[in-house]
């Protein structure tokens, strides 16, 4: 995974509230007042709180995701990050710049060269041929139609559908639907993509490919993303940073080694449960101090231990022990050890909580 | 008495109105009366043109590529009989008033369909106004309708013009109204103006709705040719009300024939043109 060098925030979400109806003005008051929970608001005003208090920072060239059940608030979320819904409450900043004060001339130019958006029902227009609606954005900022062609098909060979410029999209699959969506986000260059479950029609098999495609695309172009997805499996294999939401509030936000290693709540606990650690958990979060190991095996020298970097996942751990004579492997970074991998930590890490707890039961 | 004459001084108040109306804005009404006449006269003169087997044959062509080779040949085969049965320049006739209505409908009542289906207050302001033109027996303003514009074409275009205008406007407004809004949020995510949003989202996506609205003005259209026989349309309707009148039963007959051949051939074509223009290539 490649680390974020450059930390500057492309989108600030800054205590971003939303809460659907007509008396929400009322329910906003009654929120900050008296801190009623979702189900209250809904009950005493009628009202649905669609995300509540939401905090998150995208940075340049990452990936983030945004994970959580249906009826979560992750539509209502995207939507509030390039101004489709204005906030409740709070304040988005894109690129520096608030956007519920940009003016209308400002807010287009921000849509048209800075956000791209895909959207979770595709919205293809039906009576354009698959060229047509992946040039739309370019058509709509007003680039000449050779230009627009070219770029747009550009745009639909990284997705893979190039013999498909003529056709129209009833004529497509749901997956290349998506990927035609896909292309006509990228075809307008924007420096960040907002991403509404794209892929969640697909069957399995293409969706992992599209996955990876998505991912290496972003990657090579230096984009940004906001991923919105309900399977954990996607967030963890697409994003750098993965926010898990439940009932419109962001529980936690972490990269997955952490939001699987250390799960806020019980819900996510829950949710994490099945996860495969193998490629997730990295050795600088199993490792033990060389303090403390060699107060357990003061005979050991530890120079003499096969040596790795902090990154390793622990699949590779797993291997390097195998193949090593000795019961350690050395992490080592800046040419310095900075700390031991046994094997009692490997097999710690690869259980879940659970039978943690169980143990100390 | 007098004072409770209620339905008698109504009756003074219309007629006086008419009045003052043919007294003082009579320019006016002659100038509608020209430009009604003049317009129905060259839609005419245009029908009246080539020979019948020529139309025939156009109206062929078109059916086959708009709907289909057996419409086609049905619509060639359908008009020659209209000619056999002596009735050619009534048909005609005809037609250049429900196409001349129409088109004049249409002019009104898109744009003023798109205009208020962008503003959903003036709309609904209008629809009483619709509710009472599309309900009002086009007997009631006939007689105005003479008074004002003389017994002849014009008056008959006027009143089909008023009951053709209502479907396309609703049919128009609505489809403006009811773009999916995911086609909405689509335009606004890349940065549109109301104006691109409007011609490369809404119109597109209202087409269908506008071409049932052309449809449906057109069918009210041929609704109104027997009424409009009574102020001396000429054509199909004037030659049923004729036969009516003498009691031809016969020539009332096969003026009714041609009027519904007339309608369904218009339908068809009509309804065919709306799926192209829908379908794209699909
Ligand atoms: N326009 C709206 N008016 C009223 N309530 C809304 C509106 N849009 C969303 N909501 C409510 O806000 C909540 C969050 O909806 P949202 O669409 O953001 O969920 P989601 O996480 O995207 O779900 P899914 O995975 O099913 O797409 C839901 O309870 C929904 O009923
Ligand atoms: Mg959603």
């Amino acid at each position: 995974m490649t680390t974020v060098n450059s930390s500057e925030v492309l989108i600030d979400c800054q205590s971003v509230w939303k809460v659907f109806g007509d008396n929400a003005p009322a329910a906003i008051k009654a929120i900050s007042e008296r801190g009623l929970t979702k189900k209250e608001v809904l009950q005493e005003y009628n009202c649905v709180v669609g995300v509540s208090d939401a905090n998150l920072q995208v940075r340049r060239g990452e990936i983030f995701c945004i994970m959580g059940l249906s009826g979560s608030g992750k539509s209502t979320l995207i939507r509030l990050l390039n101004r489709l819904i204005m906030p409740s409450l709070g304040k988005v900043l894109v690129k520096g710049r608030d956007i519920g004060s940009l003016k209308a001339a400002d807010l287009r130019q921000m849509r048209a060269r800075h956000i791209g958006m895909v959207f979770q029902s595709v919205a293809l227009l039906p009576h354009r041929t698959v060229l047509e609606n992946a040039a739309f954005g370019l058509e709509v900022q007003g680039i000449p139609l050779a230009e627009r062609n070219r770029t747009a098909e550009m745009a639909l060979a990284k997705v893979g559908l190039s013999d498909w410029l003529k056709r129209y999209p009833g004529e497509l699959s749901g997956g290349m639907q998506q990927r035609v969506g896909l292309a006509r986000a990228i075809a307008s260059d924007p420096e960040i993509i907002l991403m509404d479950e794209p892929f969640s029609a697909l069957d399995p098999l293409i969706r992992r490919q599209l996955q990876d495609e998505f991912r290496q695309l972003t990657k090579d172009l230096g984009k940004s993303a906001v991923f919105i997805t309900h399977d954990l499996d996607e967030a963890i294999r697409i994003g750098d940073r993965i926010a898990i939401m439940k009932d419109g509030l962001i529980i936690q936000v972490g990269t997955a080694e952490e939001i699987i290693l250390k799960p806020a709540d019980p819900y996510v606990a829950q949710f994490v449960a099945g996860i495969s650690r193998l490629h997730l958990v990295k050795a600088h979060s199993v490792m033990t101090s060389v303090a403390e190991f060699q107060q357990a095996c003061p005979g050991v020298d530890i120079r003499a231990l096969l040596r790795t970097n902090p990154e390793a996942d622990i699949d590779e751990l797993i291997t390097l022990t195998m193949m090593s004579d000795r019961d350690a492997v050395a992490v080592v970074d800046d040419d310095t050890i900075v700390g031991i991998v046994t094997p009692r930590g490997l097999l710690r890490s690869v259980s879940d909580g659970h039978t943690a707890e169980l143990a100390h039961a | 008495m007098e004072g409770l004459d209620f339905a008698g001084t109504f009756d003074d108040i219309v007629d006086s109105g008419l009045g003052w109306l043919g007294d003082n804005a009579g320019a006016l009404f002659e100038l509608v009366r020209t430009v009604l006449e003049g317009f129905y006269g060259a839609v005419l003169w245009t029908l009246s043109l080539p020979p019948f087997y020529v139309i025939a044959i156009a109206f062929a062509l078109l059916g086959w590529r708009v709907v289909g080779l057996r419409f086609g040949a049905l619509a060639g085969v359908a008009l020659v009989v209209c000619a056999a049965m002596g009735l050619w320049p009534e048909t005609m006739s005809t037609l250049a008033l429900v196409i001349s209505a129409t088109i004049l409908a249409l002019i009104f009542a898109i744009p003023a369909g798109v205009l208020t289906g962008f503003a959903p207050k003036v709309d609904r302001s209008l629809e009483p106004v619709l509710d009472l033109v599309q309900t009002l027996p086009p007997y009631i303003y006939l007689l105005p309708g003479i008074a004002l514009l003389g017994y002849g074409p014009a008056t008959a275009l006027a009143a089909t013009f008023v009951v053709a205008v209502p479907p396309a406007f609703r049919l128009t407004s609505l489809g403006i109204r009811m773009t999916p809004n995911e086609f909405i949020e689509l335009g606004q995510s890349t940065g549109m103006t109301n104006w691109q949003m409007f011609s490369k989202i809404r119109l597109p996506f209202a087409v269908p709705s506008i071409m049932a609205g052309i449809n449906q003005s057109l069918m009210m259209a041929f609704g109104m040719v027997v009424i409009a026989g009574i102020v001396g349309s000429g054509g199909l309707g004037e030659t049923i009300y004729k036969a009516v009148r003498t009691l031809d039963i016969a020539k009332s007959i096969d003026g009714a024939i041609a009027i519904v051949i007339l309608t369904i051939v218009l339908d068809r074509l009509t309804q065919g043109a709306a799926r192209i223009g829908y379908g794209g290539g699909k």
